[in-house]
Formats: structure tokens, C-alpha cells, sequence
């Protein structure tokens, strides 16, 4: 007699159901596979954070990344300025009420900016003193001032206040060299780095994928041609190859991709083969040919599904990579042309300017390109590790 | 030497030539069939009608395909790559004298990524599942997904503009170069110890520290995951269990019987990762302006020196072939399932 | 079979409610649960049963060789006087090999490829007896190889230049090798052609009598545990089910799965027409096994009380036990429907 307990079903459903959303399956994720899961997850957060920064761009940018909007320098979080006067006589009340009062900025600090953009009289001084020297002997009335010296300028010169403060724009990540908005930059700069890496995997897949099933399907002479070929450009410095690329086809995000995708074609291409051989010699495909199911089903209901998964996984990783090198690239001076925002080029500018101690304008792009490709690698590996665990006997 | 191994490498050399060859040819392909006229790219705009043609000329632009082929081949095979444009000195001479450079950068690298890799692989694999292993797999992603440039430049900017403690630039310091009688290996560490010169050998070191530990620390990341990976396979085996079933120590079981196993398809790995040490090394060389031959390269690059650059590509390509023929053969002497 | 039956039978290994648990992905599963098992000095005891009873499990519990997810939850293992589950790692590893040996199914994946065959035995020496040197472990493996029939010569070779036979010779000598008071064998045979198997079952019977060695013999090949074991230990969705001498079960098999079992060997003296026993329904889950008694679901002799209370395992006769209802005082308020002669 077969009486199967009503409990067995109950709960083999519960895991398997094919009904439950997506999304909920996704969560329910989390018991059956622990810490892959989180891996994977933290990674497609990072994906997705970035791929909101790209689309809302616009948006979250604070500023034009190209506009030299600031002095140049910044530190991360200046830029605000304080109008100060001689104590006792405040000219005007704020800096709102200012017509034609000439007011005394300092060159190359962001009150110059400031005073441009208000479209205020102003007389440019060469450094601080000569700055605060003006305003005590009376030259000017009204200077700007970086805020956060106030304490210390009062301090030494008592006998001046401070007429209205925080004005102008401060910049959360600081300025470059050329007084562009660093936050500015990383937000718009998500785009291109995401556009390059993007376009150069999908060229690489497109050319790697199919001659990877060509390869792994007809076999023989053609197959052992195509993975000495493959095997060859694999086994070459991989940067290498780009940079002579690159070198020769010029400047260009279309270029740059090109040059990239060269170097990754051979990994598709070797995967995708690979799995298309394990399968093809698989008891199960011998089995559905050996009951007469044609090529093109066993190679739409056997191959593909047990391809596609590798793909994804092979797919994210190469674009970890491709993130990388194209930053590498820019470093050496075959990126992209300096008008787009890319944080490969902002590290290779900041290069010069470390020893002075700038710090702001290399570390915060360094950041993103690490946490952008970590993301993409932490999706891909987890992803990796769940769809093909490492059975545990 | 038995048949099998003899006929083992008798087939790998065979097949480093086709691969050899494929190579080069790519190259010639990339440097010259690429878009455009390489006389414009090199050039660049504002070349006249004449200067373009001196410079097809002399490069040899002008001749058909085939012949251009068959020359650069014959150069290949001698090693002959022409000389450096602007500069009248032989590619060859002017990468001989920037190797050493390279390969000292190289075997430094390259000990602190075996040494990092293979103990926290190792370590990793035999703690599977333990917030170790994630901690080392998660550390290996982020160190790998580090930029090489970026790295150097952080720790150039700690040690040495900060701190203070590392020099951060070049072998080494001004006046410590030695004389050609000196020069041995081109190795100044090297150098330094066989002709008892403790000094150079301490200036020498010290200037490796920081741009040794940028690239060794970057490929460790790819180096741990990848011996975590054989370690995994080769502990699932059933040795391993008949091995503890017979008494013997785990620590024994994992690092001696396991990494023995797992150390043969790691030697081949490491073939793979000289590929990407010479890669690493040309951003390591110009972030730390180490004179080696990555550094040429870019800064050949940036004089758009044609003849240099196919130079030093060609020999790259060389390298990594060689270097992956003799792994290979020593992967024959290690396992005995092919030396018997 | 041993002349143990009229005094105490001398218990070499004795286990009580041995349980065996499994964590993955969310689910536990029970495949050792509360077996009680004696194995007695000098006998070889086969434990048999479907793939996936829990055997196997069993098998390396008795050695404390389960790995996680696997883990022992519960019960005592006395072996020879010492309960093995109280005591540390580093002193259960000396019984591995020394006191406990164990031969594997997959003679080929068992042995280090890198690593020749001398040094195997060598080393399994050197870690029990530091004090050995080399070249007297050497000539301890010269002779276990000369007892088991092969060429001494061979112990300079690598496990691929072995033949099949051979390297499952190598495991028992490796198994012998420090004396072991009990080999288990797990699936010893499963891999190996029929001829090379009759060899080493042979060897397997010599060396028993001549070491004094007892085995446990984990299989599911019926024939053999007929052919060379004392008792027969059944088992079935993690618990045992019967036990007894192989004569007395064999002819008179008291569990149904025991009597489905024998009747599922096909018999070479077949009617053309008889067809092949089939035992209905499929192994149950052992993560979630039917409430009662873990076979009702197969049951052909089942009961209103199989469905509900697990009976247990209780001696029916002198030195054979079974698990079931059939044979039991049922509890109050049970009727059987069954009557069956004691």
C-alpha cells in the first residue's frame, strides 16, 4: 500500500514552487545557499547603485562635470567663502545687497569664482596677506575669504568681521586641477566607464560565443585551428594587446572598446566551447539523440540552458576586467579624449599632483573603479559558486 | 627520460611555434592593417605629402603586403627588430638594456604573489565555509579589482610623501648606479650580492619594496583564488579521506599530500600569470618610473615610435611563449602519471 | 561461523543510539538514527541495504570520519572499553588506521597518484610508530605485499601503474599494516569485476583467520555476505531493521524488507516465466520519513499501529533481532490484524 504522507509534499513544494515571484525567490535564496547569497547580492547592489548613477546622472551631479567651476585644488568640502570687513562698519548688510562695492578675492581661491559668477566688482590680490592687508588699509571694503579660515583670520586680525558667511558652492569631493567639480565627475563618470566595459563585453561575447558553439559543435580541423588561435591571443599580455590597439586606432570611447574586447573574446570563446562539449558527450544528450530529437532541439533544449548561466557569470567578470584595463589605458594616455568625464583619466592627471599632497583627486575615482569592478566580480563569483556549487560530499 | 616524456615535450615545443608564429602575426596585423595609414597615425596631422611618403619608405610601408611580411618574419626569427625611429639606436640594444629591469621587478612580484597566494589559497580551502575563507575570497576580488596605478600611487603617497620610509621612485638612488664592471645579471640585487656590494644591495631593495608589493599584491588576488580552486579539488579527493582514515594529520594531509597535488596545475597557472606579471608590470613601471621595458613602451607610445613598440610587443610575446614551454615541460617532470 | 553461541560473545565494538544528522540548504537529514549495533571480536558482520540507507554514514561514524555538514548528535561508540565519542581529536586520530582501518570503494581515487606505493605504507607506519625506522617499515611492507600476492617489485611504482586488483590489494595491505583489530570495508568490491572480486574476497577469508581480524562488511551485494559473513546486519532509511546469523536470517528472514530483499536476487535457476521480484514504492525521504514505522509505506503485511508508533528493535529469537510489529508485544489499545508463529 503507498500512502505517502501528506507532510512530504507539503513542504518539498514549498522550496521548488515555480509560482512564487522572482523577487521572493531571490529572498528565499538566502537560506538555501547562506553566504553565496550575500556575496551575490552585495555585488548586484553595487551593479545596481552604479546603473542608477549612470541613468540619473543628470541628476545627482551637483554640477557640470566639465565646467572649470571652481578653483582649482579645492580640498573635499571647501569652496564656501566668507565676506569679512572692517569691523564696526559693514558696508552692506549681506552679500545679497552688494552693487558696486569692489570686493578684494585672492587669485587662484574660489571667491574669484564667486565674484565672477555674482557679477561683482573685484580687485584680485596675489596671496592672503597682501589679501588682508588690503582690507586693513582700506583698498577694498568687503573681502571673500575661504570659510573655513575665518577662526583663524579673526583670530590674527581682530579688528575685522565677518559681514555674511557660507556663501557660494562648496564641493563635497573637492576640485581637480582644473577647478572641475570631483563629485561631478564620478557621478557622469559612471557612464562612461559602465559604456566602455559594457560595449567592449558585448563585443567580445558576440564574437566569442558563437565561435565558441561553431568550435565545440563541428570539432576537428576547424575546432583545433580556432583554439590554437584563441589560445594564443589568451596566453598574450592582455593589456599589452590593448595598448597596441588602442595605440594604432586613436583616440574614441568606440575605439577604446574595440581595443579591450579583443582581449576578452577568447575567454567566451573558451567557455562556451567547453561547455558545449561536456554536454554534447553527456549520457543525457546521447540518450535524447538515440531516440531520434533533432540537432536544432537538442541544441535549443539541452545546450543553451546550461550555456547561458556560464555566459552571465563569464559576462560580469569580463566587464570587472574590461573596467579595469580601460582605466589602465587612460592611465598610460590612450583613453578617451579629455572632454568626457572618466575617472581613469582623472587618475592619471592626479598622478602628477600627488607629491603636493592633493589626495582628493585620485582617491576618490581609485574608489569607484575598485568598488565598481569588486561589484561586478562579487556578482559573478557568487553567481558562479551558486550555479555550479563545488559539491561537498 | 622515458617515451612518454619525451614525446610530451617533443609536442609542446611543436606546438609553441604555431603559437608563436600566430602571435606574431597578429601583431603585424595590428600595427599595420589596423585603419588608416600607419604613416598618418604615427605622424599624426599636419605631416606634409612628402614627409609621409620618406616615412612609408623607410619603414618599408610601401612595399606590398607580403614582402613587408616576410621581412618582418626574417627580423623576428633574428631577433633583428630594426632601429628605434628618431633615435637611430637598434630596438634590440634598447630593449636589452631595459629588460633587466623588468625581470628583477618581475621575480620580486612574483614571489609575494606565490607566497600570499598559495598560503591563503591553501589556508582558505582547507577552512571552507569559515568566515576565513570568505574573508580571503572577498580580499582576493577587492585586491584584484584594486588598480594596479592606483595601489602604487596610494602607497607612494603613504610611504613615501607621508611617512617618508620608502623611496618611490626609479632602482635607485641618484650616483648608486654601478659601473659595467659591476654589472653582472643586470639585477642590481643580484649584482649586488655576488660582488659582496651590501650597500647597492640595501638602496637596491629598498627601492624594490613598494612597486614589488603594488604588483605582487594585485595578482595575489587572482593567485589566491585560483590555488583555493585546486586546493578545493584536490581535498573533495578520495586520497585525502583514505589518508585521514589512516591517521595522518590534517595539517599533514592538507599541506603536504594536497598542496603536492594541487602544486602541479598551480606551476601551470603560473605560466599563465607571467602573461599578466609583463602586463602589470608596464603599469607599475610608469606609476613608480621604474626604467624597465614597460615603461619604454609607453613612453614609445607617447613618441608614436612604430618600430620600438612592434619591438618590444614581439618580445613580450616571446617571453610568455618561452615561459609557458618551459612550465609545461616541468609540469611533465612533476607529474609522474606523465614521467611514467 | 565462530562457537561463541553457548558463552558471552566477546563484544569488540559496541554502538548505542548512534545518530547521524546532515545540514544542507535548509534541510536536515537523519541518516543514522538511533542504531544500536554490537560487532563482535573475530566475526565478519555484513551490513546491507538499499543506496542511501545510511550505511555508508555508518560506516565512517565508526571511525568519527564524518565531515560537515555531517555530524554526530548523539550516542555512544565503546570500542574495546573505550567510548570514542568522548575523546579528543588528536586521540582519535591514533586509532585511525591503527586500531580502526578502513578499505575504500575506489581503489584508483583512494591512493595518492603522487605518491608511490611504498611510501603509503611507510608513512601510515611512521605516524603510528615514530620510533620505526624506515627500513624496517619497508620490510613490513615487503611482506604484507608477499602475504597479499603481489610482486614486491611493485612497491616502487606509482597507483596508475597498478592494475585494478592490485591497488585494492594495496588498500587491505595498508589496512593491515599496523594490525588493525577491525577493518571496515565499504563497498570494497562494488568496483571491481567479478573475478578480481572472488580473489579478494578469498584473500579477505585468509587473512581473517590468519589475523585474527574482524570486519565489517558494508555492502549491498547479498551474495557476498552470504558467501563469507557470520551475521547480517539489515538496514533501512537510517535504522536497522534485522540482525542475525546469515544462516538463520537467510532461511528464515523476519523483517518484510529483509524478505523482499532476498526475493529481489535473482536466482540462476530460474522458470522462464517467473518474473523479477520488485520491491514496491521507492526509499522514503530522510529528511522527512513516514511517521511509525519507516517501511509501512511498503509494507506488505502493514498495520494501523506501523503508521503511528516506530516499533523497535528486540531480540525475537536467540541471537536474531528484528524491528517490527509483527513481532512485537503491540501497546495497549493495538489490535493485530496479523497473527504470526514465534
Amino acid at each position: 500500500m503507498n500512502i505517502s504522507s501528506p507532510n512530504t509534499t507539503a513542504q518539498t513544494s514549498k522550496l521548488v514552487d515555480e509560482n512564487i515571484g522572482f523577487v521572493r525567490r531571490i529572498w528565499r535564496g538566502r537560506i538555501w545557499y547562506g553566504t553565496e547569497w550575500y556575496i551575490t547580492v552585495i555585488g548586484g547592489l553595487i551593479l545596481l547603485g552604479v546603473t542608477m548613477m549612470t541613468i540619473l546622472a543628470p541628476v545627482l551631479a551637483p554640477y557640470d562635470p566639465n565646467e572649470f567651476i571652481g578653483a582649482p585644488f579645492t580640498p573635499p568640502g571647501r569652496g564656501q567663502q566668507a565676506l569679512v570687513s572692517r569691523t564696526g562698519e559693514n558696508p552692506v548688510p549681506s552679500a545679497s545687497e552688494i552693487t558696486d562695492e569692489v570686493v578684494g578675492v585672492q587669485r587662484n581661491q574660489n571667491g574669484v569664482n564667486l565674484a565672477k559668477e555674482l557679477n561683482y566688482e573685484y580687485e584680485r590680490y596675489q596671496n592672503q596677506e597682501e589679501l588682508l592687508t588690503a582690507l586693513e588699509n582700506g583698498e577694498v571694503d568687503l573681502i571673500f575669504i575661504n570659510q573655513e579660515l575665518v577662526p583663524e583670520v579673526l583670530g590674527a586680525y581682530p579688528n575685522l568681521g565677518v559681514v555674511d558667511e557660507k556663501l557660494g558652492r562648496s564641493y563635497r569631493l573637492g576640485t581637480d586641477n582644473l577647478g572641475r567639480d570631483i563629485s561631478s565627475r564620478i557621478v557622469w563618470g559612471a557612464r562612461t566607464i559602465l559604456g566602455v566595459a559594457l560595449a567592449s563585453a558585448l563585443l567580445s561575447s558576440f564574437v566569442g560565443i558563437p565561435l565558441g558553439l561553431i568550435s565545440g559543435f563541428a570539432g576537428g580541423k576547424v575546432d583545433r585551428t580556432l583554439s590554437l588561435v584563441m589560445d594564443s591571443i589568451y596566453s598574450f599580455p592582455g593589456l599589452l594587446l590593448a595598448i597596441a590597439l588602442a595605440a594604432m586606432l586613436g583616440p574614441g570611447l568606440l575605439n577604446v572598446a574595440v581595443a579591450i574586447s579583443v582581449i576578452y573574446i577568447p575567454t567566451f570563446y573558451r567557455v562556451v566551447r567547453g561547455q558545449v562539449l561536456s554536454i554534447k558527450e553527456s549520457l543525457y544528450v546521447d540518450a535524447a539523440r538515440s531516440l531520434g530529437a533533432k540537432s536544432s532541439n537538442i541544441l535549443r533544449r539541452y545546450i543553451f540552458p546550461n550555456v547561458i548561466p556560464s555566459v552571465v557569470v563569464v559576462f560580469s567578470l569580463n566587464i570587472a576586467d574590461a573596467i579595469i584595463t580601460a582605466a589602465g589605458l587612460a592611465f598610460i594616455g590612450l583613453g578617451l579624449p579629455p572632454d568626457i568625464p572618466d575617472w581613469g583619466y582623472d587618475l592619471s592627471k592626479g598622478h602628477s599632483f600627488l607629491v603636493a599632497g592633493q589626495w582628493w583627486m585620485i582617491t576618490f575615482p581609485g574608489i569607484m573603479i575598485t568598488l565598481v569592478a569588486a561589484g561586478f566580480s562579487l556578482f559573478g563569483e557568487g553567481l558562479s559558486e551558486i550555479l555550479n556549487p563545488r559539491l561537498v560530499k | 627520460m622515458s617515451p612518454g616524456l619525451r614525446r610530451y615535450i617533443f609536442v609542446r615545443i611543436l606546438l609553441t611555434i604555431p603559437m608563436v608564429l600566430i602571435l606574431v602575426t597578429v601583431v603585424f596585423f595590428v600595427l599595420r592593417v589596423i585603419p588608416g595609414d600607419p604613416a598618418v597615425a604615427i605622424l599624426r596631422e599636419g605631416a606634409s605629402e612628402e614627409q609621409l611618403a620618406s616615412f612609408r619608405a623607410a619603414a618599408g610601408l610601401d612595399q606590398p603586403l607580403h614582402i613587408q611580411y616576410f621581412r618582418y618574419i626574417s627580423g623576428v626569427v633574428r631577433l633583428d627588430f630594426g632601429e628605434a625611429m628618431k633615435r637611430s639606436v637598434p630596438v634590440m640594444q634598447e630593449i636589452r638594456t631595459f629588460f633587466p629591469a623588468t625581470v628583477e621587478l618581475a621575480i620580486y612580484s612574483m614571489l609575494i604573489t606565490a607566497s600570499v597566494g598559495i598560503f591563503f589559497g591553501a589556508y582558505a580551502a582547507h577552512n571552507r565555509k569559515s568566515a576565513a575563507d570568505y574573508g580571503i575570497r572577498i580580499s582576493s576580488i577587492i585586491l584584484y579589482s584594486l588598480p594596479i596605478f592606483w595601489l602604487g600611487l596610494m602607497l607612494q603617497m603613504i610611504f613615501g610623501a607621508q611617512l617618508g620610509w620608502l623611496p618611490v621612485s626609479g632602482r635607485l638612488s641618484p650616483g648608486m648606479t654601478p659601473g659595467p664592471e659591476e654589472t653582472i645579471t643586470g639585477l642590481y640585487t643580484i649584482d649586488a650580492i655576488l660582488n659582496r656590494n651590501w650597500v647597492l644591495f640595501k638602496d637596491a631593495i629598498l627601492h624594490l619594496i613598494l612597486p614589488s608589493i603594488t604588483l605582487g599584491l594585485v595578482l595575489a588576488g587572482i593567485f589566491t583564488r585560483l590555488t583555493r580552486a585546486n586546493m578545493l579539488d584536490v581535498l573533495e579527493q578520495d586520497y585525502i579521506t583514505a589518508g585521514r582514515a589512516r591517521g595522518i594529520w590534517e595539517r599533514v594531509l592538507v599541506y603536504r599530500h594536497g598542496l603536492r597535488n594541487a602544486f602541479i596545475p598551480i606551476v601551470t597557472l603560473l605560466g599563465l600569470q607571467v602573461a599578466l606579471l609583463l602586463a602589470g608590470a608596464i603599469l607599475t613601471e610608469t606609476t613608480f618610473s621604474w626604467p624597465g621595458l614597460g615603461r619604454l613602451v609607453v613612453q614609445r607610445i607617447y613618441d608614436r615610435d612604430f618600430a620600438t613598440l612592434q619591438g618590444a610587443i614581439i618580445f613580450f610575446a616571446l617571453i610568455v611563449a618561452g615561459v609557458s614551454l618551459i612550465v609545461d615541460i616541468l609540469y611533465g617532470f612533476l607529474d609522474p602519471r606523465i614521467r611514467y | 561461523m565462530t562457537n561463541n553461541q553457548s558463552s558471552e560473545p566477546d563484544i569488540l565494538y559496541k554502538i548505542r543510539k548512534l545518530v547521524v544528522e546532515y545540514h544542507t540548504r535548509g534541510v536536515v537529514v537523519t541518516a543514522v538514527d538511533h542504531v544500536d549495533l554490537d560487532i563482535q571480536r573475530g566475526e565478519v558482520l555484513g551490513l546491507v541495504g538499499e543506496s542511501g540507507c545510511g550505511k555508508s554514514t555508518l560506516g565512517k561514524a565508526l571511525m568519527r570520519m564524518i565531515e560537515p555538514p555531517g555530524e554526530i548528535v548523539g550516542g555512544e561508540l565503546w570500542f574495546d572499553g573505550t567510548e570514542l565519542l568522548s575523546l579528543p581529536e588528536r586521540e582519535i586520530r591514533e586509532y585511525r588506521g591503527s586500531k580502526i582501518s578502513m578499505i575504500f570503494q575506489d581503489p584508483m581515487t583512494s591512493l595518492n597518484p603522487v605518491q608511490r606505493v611504498d611510501e603509503h605504507i611507510i608513512e601510515t607506519i611512521k605516524v603510528h610508530e615514530p620510533e620505526t625506522k624506515k627500513s624496517a617499515a619497508l620490510e613490513r611492507a615487503q611482506a604484507l605485499f608477499e602475504r597479499l600476492g603481489i610482486q614486491k617489485r611493485r612497491l616502487n611504482d606509482y597507483p596508475h601503474q597498478l592494475s585494478g586488483g592490485m591497488r585494492q590489494r594495496t588498500m587491505v595491505s595498508l589496512g593491515l599494516a599496523l594490525n588493525a583489530d577491525l577493518i571496515i570495508a565499504d563497498e570494497a568490491t562494488t568496483s571491481l569485476d567479478v573475478i578480481v572480486e572472488a580473489k579478494l574476497v578469498d584473500q579477505l577469508e585468509e587473512i581473517r583467520k590468519e589475523f585474527w581480524v574482524t570486519i565489517l562488511l558494508i555492502t549491498h551485494n547479498i551474495a557476498l555476505v552470504a558467501q563469507i559473513a557470520d551475521r547480517i546486519a539489515v538496514m533501512y532509511a537510517g535504522k536497522i531493521v534485522e540482525i542475525g546469523y546469515v544462516n538463520d536470517v537467510f532461511l528464515n528472514p523476519l523483517h518484510p524488507y529483509t524478505q523482499g530483499l532476498l526475493q529481489s536476487v535473482p536466482n540462476i535457476k530460474f522458470d522462464e516465466r517467473e518474473d523479477l521480484f520488485k520491491m514496491p514504492g521507492e526509499p522514503p525521504s530522510l529528511s522527512d520519513p513516514p511517521q511509525g514505522c519507516r517501511f509501512h509505506p511498503r509494507c506488505p503485511h502493514v498495520m494501523p499501529i506501523c503508521t503511528q508508533v516506530e516499533p523497535q528493535l528486540l531480540e525475537n529469537s536467540p541471537d536474531q533481532l528484528v524491528d517490527c510489529w509483527l513481532y512485537q508485544n503491540l501497546p495497549e489499545g493495538y489490535e493485530s490484524t496479523i497473527e504470526v508463529e514465534k
